[in-house]
């Protein structure tokens, strides 16, 4: 009979949709797990970057710190972007966001003369240039679900190895800022060159000071581990934004798949009336033909 | 601050390390070991990929393995440690290091470059604190 052919069906499709669902609620819940640890390292790195930048203002009170060479401002020909997408898809509009701010930088950079070099971090992101034809210079993977502060310097020391040489004349460092589980923004911050007014505002040292080696020596050193400080601190936002992201896509994954389970059983509850009232009127049709 | 003892934080670039009330602290700075002791001019020192081995007030050691660091001693006699990457010796997992260092010295045998030979001293570094030497 027809009608129960079709309320096994539903029956089945009714099923896969619930086992959907707990897949993707699941999901959701590991990912409301790793924003909280997401959060926690984007917490635990903040005293180092802020430590690391009293201690250059300090410095740059009495130093002069725009001679070094990661603050050199020059006519800018080549430039570097640096994106920060994630390995894995399944986060909503994460990566379609942040490469919207990538795309709108490189399209005004071009459009300005200038020749743009790209530096990728996670998969969604090489896949993307990749099927637009654009090589990265370089791309990393397996960094951002969680990025370790040894990433982050091999990617400083990527670009800042070019920078230093006059080979790029400025940085982009695009990515994801985490301003609560329900704001995430795409973000672009100029890494490089590194702007002299950053270091202003200290509070000068005081002349009993010891330094080991001299201060113009200290600053050399410290100067690019400010820059790595931030380059980590966008890997770390970027990691909690697409948890978050994630995390979204995957509570509204899970509500959905219960709406269509619901809608599901409603049209199989009827099509079950349907078969039973069907049945009965065949029954006392059949019963009245008799007593005829 | 009392005369004995002076605070000190070792931050890394993940987190924040060790924070408490020490009595000494010796590391070695690019220009040679430096000891400090409390009451100690305030300083700025850039430390060598080393050890660095402090005395907690409470008279127990503690040693931390640092790599790429500064040490700063501010005008209260503050002691920070600014560092890259900084481990206590019983976080360090000794095994894991010791297979990165061996990956590393095959690594240098077919071919030099200064930073294998980097992160070569940072492994053996994590191995020696982790196993106490």
């Amino acid at each position: 009979m027809a009608g129960s052919g079709q309320i096994r069906q539903l029956k089945r499709r009714i099923r896969s949709v619930q086992g959907t669902a707990k897949i993707t609620r699941a999901m959701e819940m590991i990912a409301a797990s790793r924003i909280m640890k997401a959060q926690g390292r984007v917490r635990a790195a903040r005293p180092y970057a802020e430590q690391i930048h009293d201690v250059i203002k300090g410095l740059a009170v009495s130093n002069e710190v725009r001679a070094h060479p990661l603050l050199r401002i020059r006519e800018v020909e080549r430039v570097a972007v640096v994106v920060n997408t994630s390995d894995q898809g399944l986060a909503g509009a994460y990566n379609a966001n942040v490469l919207k701010v990538a795309e709108r930088t490189i399209r005004e950079e071009e459009a300005a003369g200038r020749t743009v070099d790209l530096y990728l971090v996670g998969r969604k992101g090489s896949g993307y240039f990749d099927y637009r034809g654009r090589r990265p210079k370089q791309a990393w993977e397996g960094v951002s679900d969680t990025p370790s502060f040894e990433d982050a310097q091999e990617i400083a020391e990527a670009v800042t190895s070019r920078f230093i040489p006059a080979e790029i004349d400025r940085v982009w460092l695009v990515y994801t800022d985490f301003k609560s589980s329900l704001t995430q923004t795409p973000t672009r911050m100029e890494l490089l060159p590194v702007k002299p007014e950053e270091f202003e505002g200290g509070d000068e040292i005081s002349p009993e000071f010891l330094f080991e080696p001299s201060q113009a020596q200290l600053l050399d050193r410290l100067i690019p581990q400010y820059v790595e400080a931030k380059v980590f601190h966008g890997l770390l936002e970027s990691a909690a934004s697409e948890h978050a992201n994630r995390q979204r896509a995957m509570k509204a994954a899970t509500d959905n798949a219960k709406d269509v389970a619901e809608n599901l059983s409603r049209i199989m509850n009827q099509a079950r009336q349907d078969q039973i009232t069907s049945e009965i009127s065949e029954i006392v049709g059949g019963a009245e033909a008799l007593n005829d | 601050m009392s005369d004995t003892t002076m605070p000190i934080e070792v931050v890394s670039a993940e987190r924040h390390v060790l924070s408490g009330e020490i009595t000494e602290i010796y590391a070695r700075g690019i220009e040679g070991e430096i000891g400090i002791l409390p009451g100690h001019q305030p300083a700025l020192i850039a430390l060598d990929i080393g050890p660095v081995r402090v005395t907690m007030a409470d008279g127990s050691k503690e040693k931390i393995a640092v790599h790429r660091g500064v040490l700063f001693v501010g005008d209260d006699g503050k002691v920070i440690v600014l560092a890259d990457i900084a481990e206590l010796a019983d976080d360090i997992d000794v095994a894991r290091a010791e297979r990165r260092q061996r990956v590393l010295e095959e690594r240098l045998a077919s071919k030099r470059n200064t930073a294998l030979v980097e992160s070569l001293r940072k492994q053996k570094l994590r191995v020696d604190t982790g196993q106490g030497l």
